[in-house]
């Protein structure tokens, strides 16, 4: 079974070769993206097969530098069910670039390679295998993001983005050197904590759930995120966003599979983090005006609903209680591969959007959809999916992660149960801000009139099969989830919980199918109804009622910073949110303006600030670089000297 | 589900479906009583409803599909929403472990649509109303999980109608609750249905409004659609009110009936009396007003903390 997926993987990396052969930048990418395509439908068979029939398969090939597990299997589908969609959609998106002459022929060989080698990091058995591919996909995605170099955006988005991957990276190797000096070896399936100092494990936790936390971007670490994200090429962005953050989840996933008992402290810990991280990363994305800044800022919301699940999973663990576990880290599964689907819906919307009319800036946009309502519509999809609202899959994973909290309260009740409906209004209320965050961007975006004229729309069909294909996803999982929780409950089984159990079919999944059918089914019907009324008493259409205004144009509609403005006002001091506003003080007509932007509280106010300090700090030390070169050579001295005395007492 | 439950829960369903008009009619009747007019009759919303399903539907010129489906989906929403709530001890016809999540997204689902229909006009007006129920919502949210979900996590059941005839009293700390309970699900309502003080449901001045202002440019089947599922959210939030009245019914079923009408009257003079005597607050307020609403909750789950 394993040799197929290798031999898909070996097809992926053989379209390494195209771009960087064939000339010819349109034929590189139709037959590297052929092959890439071909190697992941080849590749998606097995973990299919994998995780239906519930196979556990260590490799034992390649001297078990490789395993198959549940939870491995589950983050390999995730990444080839999103990177099928969006490879297809690289076949137009592209083209637009191959015209301007950007290097596209280079970004699609560091784009193959940060595909295999995120694969390859989840089946990594090995720690160093681990690293070394880790380091390979930050640097490689670094690499893709530098397609458009020369704008100055990009040079300082992707540079937040190599400076989180390394601190990251660093704090991972400090907890893998903790996890090998503990169980002396480097397999991961040998990493055996159980007569560890409890303090040591808690140091495991604590730097793994920090690196893989940067990585995730949960608040305080997101800080890189909404800046790295956006100013790569969309499909990056939405690999980025949909599947690579997700690897930092898979790391605190991984990680809980390598503890021996789990402490309730991290339970609560993941909570907190994940609960501030669900508000406050909708909240920043409502002030946003930039679309991919936008749907930057929801992925931190997102690993914050990701988080509320392993939070409830790791509190589950601490009291031994299956039921707990499985809602918890099911929901926390569930809501991976949810989030990864709409993102990547929204993401690859948005990149539409932007090569049809120019901008990221929704402000100038608006009626799309006069000019495509199918594109529309998928958006649309996109929005009320991610929104968590039924009958689409947000709803699904959200409803999980709901029952959870109310199983953490039936089951260890007294002041669990306080602490749980504080979690449930919590989670109510990132609900309700990201309706109102989408219902913004969708209506200032695609509703209305245009703000600026539009002069064509076109999707092609390459994008549309790719939009839909993620939106069939999310229809398919909203309507009937039960497939995936199957696969949901055989990964679970393998190790997360002691035994085998159905908790998540406990849930009567009927009645959440009948009533997205009784949705759809009762739309219809009243739409009949609407049809036949329509015949017999008639319908028009006739300008808006402008309050006896006549001369009304497109700029005077409700914009998105008015939408927001009373929403983004509430915590202004923790959004950074600031108008400028210049009104007229004459009777005459003067200029007016008006303008308002957010920045991120932790960036501007705790990193930027100690990066500063820290620079200042460093450049005291010029003076001896300024002086005399024995200083430096005695300086040098002094560093080995002390590494030599670190190793020494060490050993 | 047996057959006689499905029964039940049809004519829990119609009967919710059939009498919200009447409801908000006897609402209207005791305001106009209260201030001394003979008033509209009591069947007047169903006369109004009529006449608007006859008329002819207006669309406005930069609408788009979105104004065509959101009335249908909202209709459609409201009425599986209620099709979660007891009337009395008749069972619901959708009852199951997590309703009342279902029945809170339902309803973000109405929602979600209302205010893309309001924005799919592209005037400001509608754009105002839709940016105020965006935000306003955001606060009602919490209010129905702290009223509704602290009473949940008490009866220890998920399910609107086992939460609602699993609580029994048996001492005073029960009392307490429901008073509590009624007063912010009574906010609750007041806040979702657009009715004084957070909103005037009969004003006519665009700038003040936020449930009308979104609906302003919609005639005919559109306004009808909107207008019924408006009469059918008061009655739900209604119906939610009652509920926590359940428990002085000691399994009684006639008795259960019983309060359920004798609440849902002094619900509508409630709001008939509210509605006549205060006036509508500053948009500003209106958030304050709400967090009022959700420090009640929290107040309500301090007393089921320390009472044990």
């Amino acid at each position: 079974m394993n040799i197929l997926f290798f031999a898909g993987l070996a097809v992926q990396i053989s379209a390494i070769i195209f771009p960087a052969v064939i000339k010819n930048p349109k034929k590189a990418l139709v037959i590297s993206q052929g092959f890439l395509i071909a190697g992941l439908l080849i590749s998606i068979v097995p973990t299919l097969i994998l995780l239906f029939l519930n196979i556990s398969d260590f490799d034992t090939r390649f001297g078990g530098l490789f395993h198959f597990d549940g939870l491995a299997n589950y983050f390999l589908f995730v990444m080839q069910l999103v990177a099928i969609p969006t490879t297809i959609y690289n076949l137009s998106y592209f083209r637009h670039y191959i015209e301007e002459k950007k290097p596209v022929r280079n970004f699609l060989i560091f784009y193959i390679i940060m595909l295999v080698s995120s694969q390859v990091i989840v089946i990594a058995n090995h720690a160093i295998l681990f690293l070394v591919s880790w380091e390979i996909m930050s640097i490689s995605g670094y690499a893709g993001m530098m397609l458009e170099k020369e704008k100055e955006e990009v040079q300082t988005g992707s540079f937040y983005y190599l400076a989180a991957s390394h601190a990251l990276i660093f704090i991972m190797y400090i907890a893998f050197f903790l996890l090998h000096h503990e169980s002396g070896s480097w397999f991961f399936t040998d990493f055996d904590l159980s007569n560890t100092d409890k303090y040591i494990v808690s140091a495991i936790f604590l730097l793994s759930f920090t690196s893989f936390g940067i990585k995730a971007g949960f608040i305080p670490f997101h800080f890189w995120l909404p800046q790295a994200h956006p100013i790569a090429p969309t499909p990056l962005s939405a690999f980025l966003s949909g599947v690579i953050i997700k690897l930092g989840i898979y790391g605190i996933m991984r990680t809980i599979l390598f503890l021996p008992s789990v402490s309730e402290w991290m339970g609560w810990l993941v909570l907190s983090v994940s609960m501030i991280s669900a508000i406050f990363g909708v909240w920043y994305a409502l002030a946003q005006h930039d679309i991919k800044k936008l749907l930057a800022y929801h992925s931190v919301e997102n690993i914050g609903i990701i988080g509320l699940g392993i939070g409830i999973g790791l509190i589950g663990s601490a009291n031994n209680s299956n039921a707990i576990m499985i809602l918890g880290y099911g929901g926390a599964l569930l809501h991976t591969l949810n989030h990864a689907v709409f993102k990547s819906l929204l993401f690859t919307g948005s990149g539409v959007i932007y090569q049809n009319l120019g901008t990221r800036n929704i402000e100038s946009m608006g009626g799309i959809i006069h000019h495509s309502r199918i594109f529309s519509l998928l958006f649309i999809i996109g929005s009320v999916a991610i929104s968590g609202i039924p009958p689409l899959n947000g709803f699904v994973s959200e409803f999980i992660i709901f029952n959870g909290f109310f199983t953490i309260s039936n089951e260890l009740k007294n002041n669990y149960s306080l602490v749980m409906l504080l979690c449930v209004v919590g989670l109510a209320f990132v609900g309700g801000l990201a309706v109102a965050c989408f219902t913004k961007i969708n209506s200032i975006m695609l509703l209305g009139a245009e703000r600026t004229k539009i002069e064509s729309f076109k999707v092609s069909k390459t994008e549309y099969l790719s939009l839909w294909i993620f939106a069939g996803i999310c229809i398919f999982i909203g309507f009937y989830p039960q497939p995936v929780l199957a696969i949901l409950n055989n990964v679970l089984a393998d190790r997360f919980v002691p035994e085998f159990s159905e908790t998540l079919f406990s849930i009567k999944w009927i009645y959440i199918n009948l009533v997205s059918l009784a949705i759809i089914a009762g739309v219809a019907l009243l739409y009949l109804l609407r049809l036949a009324v329509k015949k017999r008493y008639g319908i028009r259409k006739s300008p808006a009622w402008g309050c006896g205004y006549s001369d009304i144009t497109s700029r005077m509609q409700y914009s998105a910073s008015s939408y927001a403005d009373e929403l983004n006002t509430i915590p202004r001091a923790l959004l950074v949110y600031r108008k400028h506003i210049k009104q007229a003080k004459t009777v005459y007509p003067e200029k007016t303006h008006f303008e308002s932007h957010s920045e991120d509280f932790v960036d501007r106010n705790m990193v930027m600030p100690g990066f500063r300090k820290f620079r200042s700090a460093m450049l005291k030390l010029d003076y001896f670089s300024k002086s005399d070169v024995r200083y430096y050579v005695f300086f040098i001295l002094l560093t080995i000297a002390f590494y030599g005395m670190v190793a020494y007492l060490w050993s | 589900m047996e057959l006689n439950e499905l029964i039940q829960g049809f004519i829990s369903l119609l009967f919710i479906f059939a009498f919200s008009p009447l409801f908000a009619g006897i609402v209207n009747k005791q305001k106009a009583i209260f201030v001394g007019k003979v008033g509209a009759p009591v069947l007047q919303p169903y006369y109004e409803l009529i006449k608007l399903f006859k008329k002819e539907t207006i669309n406005a010129d930069s609408s788009s599909f979105i104004s065509v489906f959101s009335p249908l989906i909202n209709f459609a929403t409201v009425i599986i929403a209620a099709a979660v709530l007891p009337i009395g001890f008749w069972k619901p016809l959708i009852s199951f472990d997590g309703d009342i999540i279902l029945f809170a997204y339902l309803l973000g689902l109405a929602r979600f649509f209302q205010i893309l229909a309001a924005m799919d006009i592209g005037s400001s007006f509608e754009g105002m109303g839709a940016s105020r129920e965006a935000l306003f919502a955001i606060f009602a949210e919490p209010i129905f999980f702290f009223t509704v979900g602290s009473i949940a996590f008490v009866s220890g059941h998920t399910s609107i109608n086992d939460i609602f005839h699993s609580v029994r009293l048996d001492n005073i700390t029960v009392i307490v609750f429901v008073v509590v309970c009624s007063i912010s699900s009574f906010i609750l309502a007041v806040t979702e249905c657009s009715r004084m003080p957070i909103d005037d449901p009969n004003t006519h001045l665009e700038l003040t409004m936020i449930h009308e202002v979104m609906i302003l440019d919609n005639s005919g089947i559109d306004l009808f659609f909107y207008q019924l599922s408006s009469y059918i959210k008061l009655f739900i939030y209604s119906v939610i009110l009652t509920s926590f009245f359940y428990p002085f019914s000691i399994e009684n079923y006639w008795l259960a009936l019983l309060i359920f009408f004798v609440v849902m009257l002094f619900i509508s003079t409630a709001l008939a009396v509210t509605e006549t005597i205060t006036s509508r607050f500053k948009m500003k307020n209106i958030p304050q007003y709400l967090l009022f609403a959700t420090a009640i909750g929290i107040l309500n789950l301090l007393i089921f903390t320390f009472s044990g």
